[in-house]
């Protein structure tokens, strides 16, 4: 069984952790068009070879980051997302026209 | 009870004279001695037909001894496909063969044999299929020529457990190399584990000869097991087999009833190689074996395997074999080498002998009388050296009972194969060898190429070496170094005869010409020969068919052996029992703490996710009337429900709002304290999959409720959006840590004024929609005032710990007002009424918000929430389907959930949800329905069961209480 | 009377019957160029050569012919699913199925058992019965049992398993086996005999696309030019669209399956629980297949784990309580593209001529032979993509307009 060396909590077995999908960076939904809309949500990289992804280490809830290669299954390193989101993010009201809900 | 083939001390290192065990063999009675296998117990009986071939049902008998082929399966009373060789012997056991019509002696389906030449290999896809249907009538007859054993249907799983171990060192096999690796490693400081195979430790050292005297062997294994025996470092897990490499040297070792699940820092794998069948015509007698296997019989068990034995070899192990052979009275009446030159001493050894010596010579055919139950004579004839197999034209005649055949060796190769490692094939050695393993995984021995026995100690002693460094040990010594190898292949020991039957695998009967037959009807890569033929599919895997599958593959398709290969390893390594990897059943489930109340109250449990919750008070055949009277309960006096499956989580933060702005569709930021707030959730694609009430406590507090089965994975998706949005605020999921009971009902305000001293429940002091923090009972709860079945109503949570005071003073208080529990299908019936949509029932993966008339609920004006983009984009295209409220009168066929809408001659939509309300006096329901179909007045077609279309009516929604004056009471 | 085989045994001489033609070089340039010598690639190019008259296609293998997913899958064909696009088009496929071994003169010894997929929560039973009656509505054979029914159907079945006991199941008679090595066998033996040319060990390095159009490819036994393109090599797909620039819902994973040694006969039925992400078959060979729950992260490889075997174990001994004597014999895997929304990408791309046989996941082989029908319509008519897989298009997921097949599924392919 794998072993995933948690930023965390260090090396644990794979079973302890849960895959949160590719790390795909969010186009500004307020200005982008619907194509680039729909390929954030359903497309994904899927390359042979060394990928960014999310995990969380389950029973701590811990979400992290892990460089892993897809067809080896090497992990080449795991970090904290403080390295690529250390400030807080906001978002600007849409530029598309407002429906009274 | 025929004895006579014992062998005296010191023969038999494994059984125990002093222990006979009765046993039956298809119903007649034996002796054997503890520490037998079945298979020795029964040679030692003069027994050797133990099975019939898969296909063409020969007789066979062992073929290895060690557990490494098919030809001894068994069937014990509650166990088919029993290895007898490797099966130890107990008291009274009660063994029966497999495979056979009548008896394993005279088998009616052994003329199957003589058919065989219209059966070649594949021949099932070339026929029993026409004329149209013809497989139907040929299937069930084949299915039950096919399988092996009966499995028994009536077995009761038995305890069987698992256990984990940690260690610096894992050597995998107690041969020379390994015993000799684990010391080397442990001399420096390693934490080994050494795990062994067979009962006893020392591998080939146990039964094997290497050299003319004949007593280096037993010395080695002594002095090295005294060594590891003693050992603080070392750890021996013996008739354990490490059966497969899993990632980051995991490795399930099987010992017993248990599973070992060994975390090993360096992994060693010492497995050794598996001594390889010679291929001529009848090399499947019973009474053919590998040298290997007699040596086995003798030095372990102390059987003598035959009265005049021809020995066959392609190295020198297999004159070692017949001074073995004759050291036990073994007349040997012939030793044929393969190759054409012999050691000169190993030569002068059979020559003081008087055994008769034949280079350049194989065996043809393998002799019998009629039944083919034993051997009893080879023809030899001379190798031409003109191509591969080819041989001269008449040959010598041998009487014999027992042939040792040994053409070479292949690497026991499977755990390193699975972990990554490549074969090929060095044409020189005319072996196979490994490269390219992974880091902290190493092979020593034989299985690493090394076979002369100075060799192979020195091989283990680097290894463990090399291990302890890898550990960062300190390592003192030197390394080894080898001697020049004598090679222990003979690069071509295959013979077909025209006649056939000379086997390359014996496990699915499969000939020399089936192997190259599949070459030529075009299935040339050795991966296509193997499905078309089934070459390597048996029980053994292809232990001893891979090596000539790849040579007869590479000669057939001019390619070179390497070139071709061998098929893929997989795990296990050995057949294993379902019961130790699966090890303990268990099950877990959650409970609330009232959990007893409902049993106490009569309730139908039911299952809610991995929860359990009570459906109705009451039997299952009740169901009806229960829910029915229930609802009417609720609906005119009070009833409560236990709902502390519900999630929860808690929001504290300055930036608790706006969180929930971002992960919720309504708005929140200007929330007043005091009030609840729908919440519905979708996810990027904009689906709806979740809901609760969002209830403000505090400026900086949200406390939200989720479905009991969706909290968990909100939780995780809040926590991972976070960790990208870092907002100042703290997110817990307290679902196991509160309880909460919904009190609901036109009585219910009284209930729970008698309970609740520091509460305004006033309409004016705690209005529809508030939340308020205060005593229930003595109890710090949080109270909500909800609507979803559609009746004034509390919703009370209280830290766990309290919920089962909480109901029972709420059954207390509520006793003088005729208080009854309701359960979840109550529940469904009466927010059904409301026309209340219950995620994942009434939504499915694909619906947004428009489909089910909740755009009130999505707010236009907050920046951003998860999905709205995405819900724009919906909304900008034509609505497909509906949610709509449907009703049928009383009498009509009811609808069942998952019945479908229909318009025209398409499906247009599916029920939902839909019961008979006795409130209403009608048949209710939510279905989905085409956009054209969804107006309130609207008739919608509804196909029942037997196929029965009816019409049902659209309605508004809800259902009861079309002004909802009763929730806000 | 299998009078096909006297020959074999009167002949003194083998007489060779050839399936699969020795290996030749590439030719320069091809009307049709497949990429993928799997099922569907096969299929694609024997309805092409037999019904469209077209055979100067060239199957392009990178492996050894169908060794991808075509060998791995544990052969259940169905068309219980959910959707009415998804259960047309199944339905279709176990109707080709069911004539196949004749249409193609090879057995693939294709035995109906039915498969009974076993519900234990209510949220189930409501799913089921919608699958039941789209199936019906179809033509299908799909009833709701109950559990008497069931206990009459599989006797061995253990109905209790733990806290979760079995309250009806889903019956659908159409439900069958095959030997899946024998789909790809008979396909590619009639598409050879009509020129069809199969290329093993030849992969598809590079696309040579100009002005939006396919033009060549370039394998590793040198460039081929082409009329248009097929792509059908389902773990890797994205792989070879992203060389084409096309983007893809997809991603990959494992998919584990593992199998005993053989018995006698026990167990027609194929059969199923999703609660318990398990189900079990009996092969004509006698073994007992198992099958669960892809792997949980994606990954280009077909190693077999230790955790994903004790899960999938477990629940299938509570299911039949007497497996945990049988003894299992080998663990495999295949490599999935899987879709969002479980359902499969056929026809176009943004490049013209190179067509799209993607996104199969866990559910391809069940559809092969419909897969190769269609997709050979798609060809033969130079880009008019027919009715019935229309709903499959790639462009569905900009549009939001995705085919929900995920309740079908998952343990149940």
């Amino acid at each position: 069984m794998k072993i995933i060396n948690c930023p965390l909590n260090g090396p644990r077995n794979i079973s302890e952790f849960t895959y949160g999908g590719e790390f795909k960076p969010m186009p500004d939904p307020g200005t982008c068009s619907d194509a680039e809309w729909a390929d954030y949500v359903f497309n994904s990289e899927n390359r042979a070879g060394v990928v960014r992804e999310w995990w969380m280490h389950t029973p701590s809830s811990y979400w992290f980051l892990a460089e892993r290669h897809t067809v080896s299954d090497e992990i080449i390193r795991t970090f904290d997302a403080r390295e690529l989101f250390s400030s807080r993010l906001d978002f600007h009201p849409p530029q598309s026209r407002e429906i009274a809900g | 009870m025929n004895s006579s083939n014992r062998l005296p001390a010191p023969m038999g290192l494994l059984i125990d004279r002093d222990q006979p065990l009765d046993f039956s063999f298809d119903g007649k009675s034996y002796q054997g001695f503890k520490g037998d296998s079945i298979a020795s117990a029964l040679l030692a009986n003069g027994r050797f037909l133990l099975s019939r071939s898969f296909k063409y049902h020969r007789p066979r008998g062992p073929l290895t001894m060690a557990g490494q082929d098919a030809n001894s399966l068994v069937q014990l009373p509650r166990e088919p496909n029993v290895l007898a060789d490797a099966h130890p012997l107990e008291a009274g056991l009660e063994v029966q063969g497999q495979n056979f019509n009548g008896s394993l002696d005279n088998d009616r389906d052994a003329y199957l044999g003589k058919f065989s030449k219209f059966m070649p290999v594949g021949f099932y896809y070339r026929s029993f299929y026409k004329p149209k249907g013809m497989w139907k009538v040929w299937e069930p007859i084949i299915r039950k020529k096919a399988g092996l054993g009966v499995l028994d249907l009536t077995f009761q799983p038995e305890y069987y457990d698992k256990a984990y171990l940690f260690t610096d060192l894992a050597v995998i096999g107690a041969g020379p190399a390994g015993l000799q690796a684990a010391l080397a490693a442990a001399n420096c400081g390693a934490q080994v584990l050494l795990i062994e195979q067979q009962p006893v430790l020392g591998g080939a050292l146990a039964y094997a000869r290497f050299d003319i005297a004949g007593n280096r062997a037993e010395n080695l294994r002594r002095e090295l097991l005294d060594a590891v025996l003693g050992h603080a470092n070392i750890r021996v897990l013996s008739n354990a087999t490490c059966n497969a490499w899993f990632t980051d040297n995991y490795l399930p070792v099987i010992q017993g009833k248990r599973m070992y699940k060994v975390r090993a820092r360096q992994c060693l794998v010492c497995s050794g190689s598996f001594d390889q069948p010679v291929i001529f015509r009848n090399n499947d007698l019973p009474g053919v074996m590998l040298c290997s296997a007699a040596q086995r019989l003798m030095k372990l068990y102390a059987v003598k395997p035959g009265q005049r034995a021809v020995v066959l070899t392609g190295n020198d192990d297999g004159y070692y074999t017949a001074l073995d052979l004759h050291d036990q009275g073994v007349e040997v009446a012939a030793l044929v080498d393969l190759r054409n030159s012999a050691d000169p001493a190993l030569s002068r050894a059979l020559e003081q002998r008087k055994i008769p010596h034949l280079t350049g010579s194989t065996v043809y055919e393998a002799l019998h009388e009629k039944g083919m139950r034993h051997v009893n004579g080879v023809e030899v004839r001379t190798i031409s050296g003109q191509g591969q197999g080819q041989v001269s034209d008449s040959g010598l005649r041998l009487d014999c009972d027992l042939l040792c055949m040994s053409a070479g060796y292949m690497p026991v190769y499977q755990l390193l194969c699975q972990a990554g490692g490549k074969l090929a094939y060095d044409d020189q050695k005319a072996e196979f060898n490994l490269s390219g393993l992974p880091a902290n995984l190493a092979v020593a021995g034989s299985a690493n190429g090394r076979h002369g026995l100075d060799n192979v100690l020195a091989d283990g002693a680097n290894a463990g070496l090399d291990a302890a460094r890898a550990l960062g040990l300190d390592v003192g010594a030197e390394r080894a170094s080898y001697a020049r190898e004598t090679p222990v292949n003979f690069d071509w020991p295959i013979f077909p005869h025209p006649k056939g039957k000379d086997f390359v695998d014996f496990d699915e009967d499969l000939q020399v010409r089936d192997i190259i037959n599949a070459t030529k009807i075009g299935y040339r890569d050795v991966q296509l020969v193997k499905r078309y033929s089934t070459v390597g599919m048996g029980p053994s895997q292809g232990r001893h068919s891979a090596l000539p599958t790849a040579r007869l593959v590479a000669a057939s398709t001019q390619r070179n052996i390497s070139e071709t290969g061998v098929t893929t390893a997989r795990p296990p390594f050995v057949a294993e029992k379902l019961a130790h990897v699966a090890g303990r059943a268990f099950d877990p489930y959650r409970q609330t703490p009232m959990h007893r109340r409902h049993l106490e109250a009569g309730a139908k449990m039911m299952p809610a996710g991995i929860w359990q919750r009570p459906a109705f008070y009451g039997k299952a055949e009740d169901r009806e009337r229960c829910m029915q009277e229930e609802a009417r309960h609720v609906r005119t006096k009070v009833g409560l429900i236990d709902v502390s499956t519900l999630g929860g989580l808690d929001i504290r933060g300055p930036d608790a709002a706006e969180l929930l702005n971002r992960m919720y569709t309504f708005a929140f930021l200007k929330q007043p304290v005091g009030r609840s707030r729908y919440a519905l959730m979708t996810n990027e694609q904009g689906a709806v999959i979740d809901d609760g009430v969002c209830a403000r406590f505090a400026e900086e507090h949200f406390y939200v409720t989720a479905t009991t089965s969706g909290v968990d994975r909100i939780y995780q998706q809040m926590l991972k959006w976070n960790a990208q949005w870092r907002l100042d605020v703290d997110i817990a999921n307290v679902t196991a840590a509160l309880c909460a009971v919904n009190v609901a009902g036109p009585d219910s305000r009284k209930v729970l004024e008698k309970l609740c001293p520091d509460l305004d429940l006033s309409a004016e002091g705690f209005p529809y929609l508030a939340v308020r923090q205060g005593t229930v009972a003595g109890i710090k709860a949080r109270l909500l005032r909800v609507g979803f079945v559609g009746e004034l109503g509390y919703e009370i949570h209280v830290p766990a710990r309290h919920g089962l005071a909480l109901w029972d003073a709420l059954v207390s208080a509520g006793q003088v007002h005729d208080i009854r529990p309701f359960g979840v299908e109550t529940q469904r019936l009466l927010r059904l009424e409301k026309g209340h949509v219950i995620i994942s029932q009434d939504t499915d993966g694909m619906t947004h918000p428009a489909e089910i008339d909740m755009g009130w609920a999505v707010s236009r004006t907050k920046p951003f929430f998860v999905g709205r983009r995405s819900l724009d984009i919906l909304e900008a295209q034509p609505l497909k389907r509906k949610l709509v409220g449907f009703t049928l009168p009383k009498g009509s066929p009811q609808p069942l959930e998952g019945h479908l809408v229909l318009d025209g001659p398409d499906i247009s939509g599916n029920v939902t949800s839909c019961e008979y309300s006795a409130s209403l006096g009608r048949i209710i329901g939510l279905a989905y329905a085409g956009a054209r179909q969804s107006e309130p007045g609207q008739q919608i077609p509804i196909r029942v069961e037997g196929a029965i279309v009816v019409m049902a009516t659209v309605v508004k929604l809800p259902f009861f209480d079309p002004e909802n004056l009763r929730q806000g009471l | 009377m299998p009078f096909n085989l006297l020959k074999y045994g009167l002949s003194a001489e083998y007489p060779v019957d050839v399936d699969l033609p020795p290996p030749r070089d590439l030719k320069p340039s091809y009307d049709v160029v497949i990429i993928g010598a799997g099922g569907h690639g096969l299929a694609t190019a024997y309805y092409l050569s037999r019904y469209h008259g077209i055979n100067n296609i060239a199957v392009l293998e990178k492996a050894y012919l169908g060794g991808g997913n075509t060998a791995r899958n544990t052969a259940v064909i169905r068309s219980n699913y959910l959707t009415s696009e998804g259960v047309r088009f199944y339905a279709e496929s176990v109707k080709l199925f069911q004539n196949l071994s004749n249409e193609f003169d090879f057995n693939i010894m294709y035995s109906e058992r039915g498969q009974l997929t076993l519900a234990h929560t209510d949220a189930t039973v409501r799913s089921f019965r919608q699958r039941a009656e789209v199936n019906k509505h179809f033509g299908g054979r799909t009833e709701m049992i109950d559990r008497q029914q069931i206990r009459e159907l599989v006797p061995s079945l253990n109905l209790d398993p733990g806290h979760l006991p079995v309250i009806a199941g889903l019956w659908h008679i159409d439900g069958a086996t095959a030997r899946h090595d024998a789909v790809a066998w008979g396909y590619a033996k009639q598409a050879a005999k009509r020129g069809v040319e199969i290329h093993q060990l030849t992969e598809v390095q590079d696309l040579v696309i100009e002005s939006g159009r396919i033009r060549a490819v370039k394998t590793n036994r040198g460039t081929v030019q082409c009329g248009c393109v097929v792509q059908a090599i389902a773990g890797h797909s994205s792989l070879l669209m992203a060389k084409a620039g096309i983007r893809s819902p997809i991603q990959t994973f494992p998919l584990q399956a593992m199998v005993t040694q053989p018995f006698k006969p026990f167990l027609d039925p194929l059969v199923s629980s999703s609660a318990l992400h398990c189900y079990v078959q009996q092969t004509s060979r006698g073994e007992v297949v198992f099958g669960g729950g892809s792997d949980p992260y994606p990954l280009f490889n077909s190693r077999s784990t230790l955790d994903l075997k004790e899960s999938l174990l477990a629940h299938a001994i509570e299911m039949f309580p007497f497996l945990a004597n049988a003894k299992l014999m080998r663990q495999w895997a295949g490599i999935t593209d899987m879709t969002p929304d479980y359902s499969p990408i056929m026809g176009l791309s943004p490049v013209e001529n190179y067509y799209l046989d993607a996104g199969w996941g866990t559910w391809g082989f069940k559809a092969t032979p419909i897969c190769g029908k269609t997709m050979a319509e798609l060809v033969a008519s130079g880009g008019r993509v027919p009715e019935l897989i229309k709903p499959f298009g790639l462009e569905r997921f900009s549009t939001f307009q995705q085919v929900n097949e995920m309740g079908a599924t998952a343990a149940s392919h």
